[in-house]
């Protein structure tokens, strides 16, 4: 089955305008890859900065881990002042046999 | 023309596919970093909620154990001063302390065969005794 030649009946005029348009595209084109290159390099760089945030986040989790110690010292201050009471008692004790 | 104007139409929506296919992945691990963030930051404040009242509690306790400390030296004082022997001073017993059998003089000299002049001839039996 033979395919039918298409013969396009142009003027000059037209044909030029064809020809901008072409070209324009072109020009398109790259200037649509520049501007997609600009912007895949720059959501490189935001992907790294976030990654970079990440990392910073993992070592303030691990520098965080053990404020649950902060209770238990808590506790061991509180035990400090139950013997320093202990030790009050005591010592008004002894004082008041000294005086006596 | 026609073939022309075809390529350049593939061609722009080639490179729109190839470029969007390229952030569309960058986007992809973004949001999973982004993600991660943001379990981490809920992490770190869980590990930071207790430092506050913990602090609190501390510095309360320390507080009154810092102020109960000068009354419990204060006690401590009071009963060394009970305690120790009283003793009135002696004006006359504030003399240098001198060994209650006198001074006499050293064998040393003469065990080197040495007599500083003006000293006594007799050996063995030095100065006379100081007074005590």
């Amino acid at each position: 089955m033979a395919v039918p030649e298409i013969s396009v009946l142009l003027t000059d005029t037209e044909r030029n305008l064809w020809t901008g348009a072409i070209v324009g595209g072109i020009v398109v084109v790259l200037a649509v890859a520049a501007l997609l290159t600009i912007l895949v390099l720059l959501v490189r760089t935001i992907e790294q900065r976030v990654t970079t945030v990440r990392d910073k986040l993992q070592a303030a989790v691990e520098n965080t881990e053990d404020t649950a110690l902060i209770a238990e010292t808590a506790d061991g201050v509180e035990a400090v002042l139950g013997e320093g009471l202990k030790h009050h008692l005591f010592l008004g004790r002894v004082y008041e046999k000294v005086r006596a | 023309m026609v073939l022309w104007s075809v390529i350049v139409i593939v061609a722009l929506i080639a490179v729109l596919a190839g470029y969007l296919f390229v952030v569309g992945g960058q986007l992809t691990r973004i949001a999973d970093l982004l993600e991660e963030c943001a379990e981490l930051v809920r992490r770190i404040k869980a590990n930071a909620e207790p430092i506050r009242p913990g602090l609190e509690h501390i510095n309360r306790t320390g507080g009154v154990v810092a102020g109960a400390l000068p009354l419990l030296y204060g006690f401590a004082e009071g009963i060394v001063t009970g305690v120790s022997p009283r003793r009135d001073p002696d004006p006359e017993d504030r003399s240098p302390a001198r060994p209650a059998s006198g001074t006499r003089r050293s064998r040393l000299h003469d065990g080197v065969g040495y007599r500083p002049s003006g000293a006594s001839t007799m050996a063995g039996h030095g100065a006379p005794r100081s007074e005590v």
